[in-house]
């Protein structure tokens, strides 16, 4: 198993690196047990779509933001967490169901959907030490057109 | 970072999108097609050839585009569709709504 770890106090400048350090990260596995690109390529947006969704509606209160990202893989599986210093939200209440009805080409409100979509498993919860973890997982068959999103 | 927009003809302009349309430009996509809309330009073509970051945000910006136009027969093409694009048009299913075109150029001749 390989863990890609990085921590960032600035969540611009995660937004911006993540996805080329995941793949440089992806690229140095075993070519029999990497994550295919399409899972690796999921992990970049699920990933995106998440510290996008801190960066505009965290609460931090006066502290300076921190996220913890990281990511496991084992046999093409990938696991994610990235553990945060804010106040947390309750996700299960904000994650609209597979089958909720939703306006016609949205402008807005998307972003978890899509993270539900290319996820097989995904929560957010405060963790011992009062931080919040946001935590996923992809298999490696994982088929997101599955998900209905229109 | 601002979006190069070529002009192909009095309603169709070509958006090179560049490297990213997310929740940080997509402010600015809105106002550079807002512009383009009140010129009389009916038919976009977006140029996704070196996008690398679509997110839901970006997305939403291209509906509210499609939302403009398309009640006075307006079209949205896509053009070039990178990988990471097309992950969000599979997923999002957006394929129904937007046509896609292997090129700028098949675009332009289609929408011609």
């Amino acid at each position: 198993m390989s863990t890609f770890a990085k921590d960032y106090t600035d969540l611009d400048r995660a937004l911006d690196e993540v996805r080329t350090l995941i793949e440089e990260w992806s690229s140095e596995q075993n070519s029999a047990s990497a994550p295919t690109p399409e899972t690796i390529r999921y992990t970049q947006l699920v990933l995106h779509e998440w510290i996008a969704n801190l960066l505009q509606h965290a609460d931090f209160e006066d502290r300076s933001p921190l996220i913890q990202i990281r990511l496991q893989t084992e046999n093409r599986h990938v696991t994610c967490s990235v553990t945060d210093n804010s106040e947390g939200f309750n996700f299960q209440d904000q994650l609209p169901s597979q089958d909720e009805a939703m306006e016609d080409l949205p402008e807005r409100g998307m972003g978890l959907r899509i993270i539900n979509a290319c996820t097989e498993s995904v929560s957010y919860t405060p963790t011992n030490s009062g931080r919040y973890r946001f935590e996923f997982s992809i298999p490696a068959d994982h088929d997101p057109w599955l998900s209905m999103l229109f | 970072m601002s979006f190069d927009v070529e002009s192909h003809s009095s309603d169709t302009v070509i958006v090179h999108m560049g490297e990213a349309l997310d929740f940080r430009n997509a402010d600015e996509f809105k106002d550079t097609f807002q512009d383009h809309v009140e010129d009389g330009v009916r038919n976009f073509i977006l140029d996704f050839s070196d996008t690398e970051v679509l997110d839901s945000t970006g997305l939403g910006s291209i509906f509210s585009l499609y939302r403009e136009i398309s009640p006075e027969d307006g079209k949205v093409a896509f053009a070039d569709v990178s990988r990471p694009v097309q992950v969000v048009v599979q997923l999002t299913r957006t394929y129904k709504v937007f046509r896609q075109f292997p090129s700028v150029q098949a675009a332009k001749e289609a929408l011609a």
